[in-house]
Order: C-alpha cells, then structure tokens, then sequence
C-alpha cells in the first residue's frame, strides 16, 4: 500500500496540469460542501440557542386549551396553578388586543410577563425602571414595522374579562433586538400583574416557562412540553434543508468525481503501455489496479490539502466574523439572525472528507478493474483492448 | 561441457484467436537455454519471436506443451507467482525501452527494487552502481524525455539488470538506435554477461546484435528453423 502511495504520488506531480485542475475542481466542491453544512449547523445552533434563551427557557408548561398556532384558542386557553406548583416556573399570559399605529389597526399578542423573570433574555428588567401607567417592549421588526420608538405611547385596545372592550396608552419603555421572530413581530411584553389586571384575569396564565430546574410532574389541564418539543417545527425545517442543500452538493461533488472518473478511463487506456511496463517489472494486475485506485483517491487527498489551504482561513473568518443577512430574512418565519456564525466542527469536516475520499475511492476503482482483465502482452504494445 | 539448464521448452505451441479462426504463432518448439548463454532468437517479422520471449517472460502462457523457467512451469503459475518470477529472476529490455515517463532515470532504475521492499539506502547503492555500469550515472535525475535514444536503452538496461536477475530477455533492443549506439549498448550486455553471468535471450532481426550471440536460433513461420552455436563455450 505504501508503494502505491509513492508511486500515485509520483504519477500524480508528474501528470501536471491535468492533476492541478482535477484536485481544483474537487477542492472547490470540498470548499462549497463544508461551507454549507457549515452554514446550516450554525443557522441550526444560533436558532436553538436563541430560541431557548428568549423564548422557551428549559420549556413551557402550557394550558391544555391554548395552541400558539389558533389564535381562537387565545380567549379561553389559560388557567392557574398554585404557588407550590409554581416552583421554578414563571408565567405568561397571552391575550389578543389591537395597537393604533398612526390611526391603522394592528392586530398583536398581548403577552404579559413578570418583569423580575431573568430567565428569558427579553429586557423585562425595564418595566420596573418605568413609572409609566403601562410599560411596554417590542422587537426591532415591529417598532420598525409600525414606525414607532422608545418613549412613544401608543394606544393598546383589548377585552376584558367580561368580553368587554377597553382601551389604554402604553408607552413603549424599551425596543429589543432578537433573532427570535415569535417574539418579535405582532408581539407586544407587558407587565403580567399589569395584564392580570387589565383582563381580571388574576394569577392567570397560557402557559409557564420552566427552568433547568424544573421537575414536570402530571398537573390536569396542563401538558409539558420541553425545549426540545417545541423545537419540533424547527428541527423538521432544518431537516427539509438539510435534504435540499444535500442535493446541491451532491451534485457539485458528482461533477468533482465525474472528472476523476473521466481521468481514470483515459489513464486506463491512454497508458496501456505503462500497465504493461508495470507487469513486466514484477507487479501484479491487482497492484496496478491498487495503483490506478490510489492516484484516483489521492485527487481527493490532495483537494483536501489545498482545500485546507483555501478554506481554512475563509472558513476562520465566517467562523468569527459572521455573514449579515438583510433583516427580510426573517420574514421566513423562523429565527434567523442578521449576522449568522457558521459552525464548522471537526465532526462536520471530517464527515465530508470521509464522504468525498471515498466517493472518489469508489470512482477511481471502477474503471481501474479494466486492468486486470487486460492483456499485459498487449498493453505492453499499447494496442487497445 | 556440464552447464545448468534454466529454461527448458517442450512441444511448445502458441495459437491466436484471430477473427472467428486461430493463428498459429509458435508451433512444437523444443529449445533449452542455460545459464550464462548470450542468445538470440531470429527471424523474420511474424516468425513468433517475440511471442516465444513473452512466454518465456511469464508475460503470456503456451496453447500447448510446456515452458519450464527457473524451474517454474509458466503456465501453472498464478498471477502472482508469475509477477513474483518477473519481479525478483527476469529483466526485460523493450525495443521502445518503455521508460516510466514521470520518474527521472533514478526512480525508473529503482522501480523493479521499490517491488522488492530493498531497504532505502541499499536501493540507492544498487540503483547508483547499475547506473555507473551502464554510465548514466550524471543523469539520474534526468527524465526520460529528456534523454537520446541510446542513453534510454541504457537506462532500460540499468533498470533490468539493477535486481541482478538470472535472466534478461531482450526484445529488439537496438532497432530504435543507430550503428554507434546499439554497438554500445550491447557491448555493456556483453560484459555484464561475462562479468554477472546473467543469461541474454534477444529477439532481433539486426546483423549488429547477431555479431554478439554466442547462439542463434532462427526462426520461421513459428518454427525452430535452426539452432546455431557460435561460441561453444555455451554450446548445449
């Protein structure tokens, strides 16, 4: 085996030019393949880190009659637990209220929260710093969405607990930047005690968001759901990704290996006087064959080496300085950052190394096992066989 | 004379499918070669010449009869044992010299003792000595194309004869050369069989190499026409 690795190594330098654009194409598809996968496992972090941190915490205890997904369950979807029940939970209420933006209409989720929570990332921390009737938060997209900044009142119309419309000012104390959409656009943070008594709805809440501490246990008329089921929706998006962007690079690497496999049938036939140099000097047909397969492999070995040289230092910069994305990108309706860190494990790398030497293994051996079907004689005069 | 046989040839015949019928390239040879002879076989285009120095190098295998090397019966070999006899007892030398076009004339001197698993440093020895026999020792790193037509010979030369085999087959060796070069050329064969006692089969039709046999054979229409000995110090 190592005599085929010198003398691949060897007939490989010595082919020149038609090595180097080989080993170009398959290091630039090593390149693509790994900053993609790379982009998608950072996506995949940044989302899930974001996610637990401004909204799901260790997960929701959520009431039974309540779906973030219907907005018609909002009205009668909540309850209340005791306080012993409350241990390492802090609630939230969900309730639908419209805001008058320059005289439009914008129907929003009225979510109340307890402003000594410190679990979330949401800067709750400002509406005890307010002395205003009824402090509120709003994401970047909907302060932006509605042209509205901090300090500006808006008037919020909600019901009340008798269905009954009420109407206030709140003033906006403080405007948050999240990658998290769904706490973001159409929402708007309030004081819980405020909300509770805004509605009467006292000690009330859609769901409790859970600590790391939090030990569920069977409570009727609530279901726990942890981080990782209400992750679910996005697990099976990045899952759909995966299979989509799979597809782009599978097939960059089919055209990577389509070249390798084109060099390998031409090798095979163009230097039937070599193969039969080789098997008079005392090789035996399946030798040449390792040979051919090795020099086919070793493409792949070396698009990896200047794959390195190329990718590393720009995979280094994505890595620490991020790639920005226009604020749009979060209209797709999950999290996805301005700036987006891609993630390149070692896992990930060698994975694809794994997966493009082996393929190319694969494709230099194929037309190599002509070999040992051939005639040395005859290879020896270079006659086609 | 009591001299040791080391190849030994019965009956020998050699068919071609050729189209949906046969042809006959070799037909009921008997021959025997002993060690240290310095022979030729001869004959016109088609005469089976090199067909005969292709079985005879485990590179092909007879229809018919039996072709015993080294005490090794060719067309009972494996594969392998064929490419293990080539590697380690039979040196060849091609009319075109079929140099490795990537290696310097080192590394195409050292391929047959790469095979071998010879350690590095008596490889080199090796390599270097069979390269100052044949005098290309400044041309080592050289690659073939960068080499005349008599210095690649002389690197084929060094290449068959650097794992010191019993047997170095020769197939047309100086038709690609002019008068002076294949004169040298085979003068270092010539002095490399009577110094290393390696045994010369030739496949030639050229008056100049005939100068230098000891033993002609000539052969016609795949037959042993006649078997004439020149130096009968090898004479069977």
């Amino acid at each position: 085996m190592k005599l085929a690795f010198q003398l691949a190594y060897k007939n490989l330098i010595g082919a020149g030019l038609r090595t180097w654009l080989n080993v170009g194409v398959l290091a630039l598809s090593f390149i693509i393949i790994i900053f993609f996968r790379g982009f998608l496992e950072g996506w995949n972090h940044q989302a899930i880190r974001d996610n637990i941190e401004w909204e799901l915490g260790a997960g929701h205890l959520v009431h039974n009659g309540y779906d973030p997904y219907d907005p018609f369950s909002i009205l009668d979807g909540h309850g209340r637990l005791t306080q012993e029940q409350q241990v390492d939970l802090f609630p939230v209420l969900v309730r639908q209220a419209s805001l008058y933006p320059e005289g439009r209409m914008l129907s929003v989720a009225l979510k109340g929260i307890d402003g000594q929570q410190n679990l979330l990332e949401l800067p709750t921390a400002s509406f005890t710093s307010s002395n205003t009737k009824i402090p509120a938060i709003i994401g970047k997209n909907m302060a932006t969405s509605i042209d509205i900044k901090e300090g500006d009142e808006i008037l919020l119309r909600w019901r009340d607990k008798g269905g009954t419309f009420d109407a206030a000012n709140v003033t906006i104390v403080k405007i948050f930047s999240t990658n998290v959409i769904t706490v973001d656009k159409g929402q708007v943070w309030i004081p819980i005690q405020k909300l509770w008594e805004m509605t009467g709805l006292e000690n009330h809440a859609s769901y409790y968001v859970a600590n790391e501490n939090y030990t569920p246990s069977s409570l009727e008329g609530w279901n726990y759901k942890t981080k990782d089921d209400l992750l679910s929706d996005f697990y099976k998006l990045m899952e759909m990704e995966k299979i989509s962007t799979s597809f782009m690079y599978l097939l960059l690497l089919a055209i990577a290996l389509l070249a390798i496999f084109d060099t390998q049938v031409l090798s095979v036939f163009r230097r039937q006087k070599e193969i039969g140099t080789y098997i008079a000097l005392g090789m035996t047909r399946s030798q040449v064959v390792g040979l051919f397969t090795v020099e086919g492999t070793m493409y792949s070995l070396f698009a990896m080496i200047v794959g390195c040289i190329f990718g590393l230092p720009l995979f280094w910069y994505l890595h620490t300085s991020g790639i920005s994305f226009p604020d749009f990108y979060q209209d797709m309706g999950v999290s996805f950052p301005t700036r987006l860190f891609p993630s390149f494990g070692i896992q990930l790398i060698l994975t694809t190394i794994l997966l493009v030497v082996v393929s190319a293994a694969v494709v230099s051996y194929l037309p190599a096992r002509k070999i040992a079907k051939m005639n040395p004689v005859l290879a020896l005069k270079g006659k086609m066989q | 004379m009591n001299q040791e046989t080391i190849i030994k040839i019965n009956n020998l015949t050699k068919r071609f499918p050729v189209g949906e019928g046969e042809f006959t390239a070799l037909k009921n040879i008997n021959l025997e070669f002993f060690k240290g002879e310095f022979s030729g076989l001869v004959g016109p285009s088609g005469s089976g010449k090199t067909t005969l120095l292709n079985i005879i190098g485990s590179l092909d295998s007879p229809t018919e009869g039996e072709a015993i090397v080294l005490g090794k019966q060719i067309s009972k070999l494996s594969h392998k044992e064929s490419a293990l006899l080539r590697n380690k007892h039979i040196g060849f030398i091609f009319q075109v010299y079929n140099l490795l076009p990537v290696y310097t004339v080192f590394e195409n001197v050292e391929f047959a003792l790469l095979l071998q698993n010879i350690p590095s440093e008596k490889r080199k020895k090796m390599v270097n000595d069979a390269l100052e026999w044949v005098g290309l020792s400044s041309m080592a790193n050289k690659k073939p194309d960068k080499l005349s037509g008599g210095e690649g010979q002389r690197v084929a030369i060094a290449r068959a004869m650097v794992k010191n085999p019993e047997i170095i087959i020769a197939d047309e060796p100086s038709a690609n050369l002019d008068a002076a070069n294949a004169h040298a050329i085979l003068k270092t064969m010539k002095q490399m069989n009577k110094e290393l006692g390696t045994t010369f089969i030739f496949s030639t039709h050229d008056e100049k190499v005939m100068g230098y046999l000891d033993r002609i054979i000539h052969l016609r229409d795949g037959m042993v026409e006649e078997d004439e000995i020149i130096n009968v110090n090898h004479a069977p």
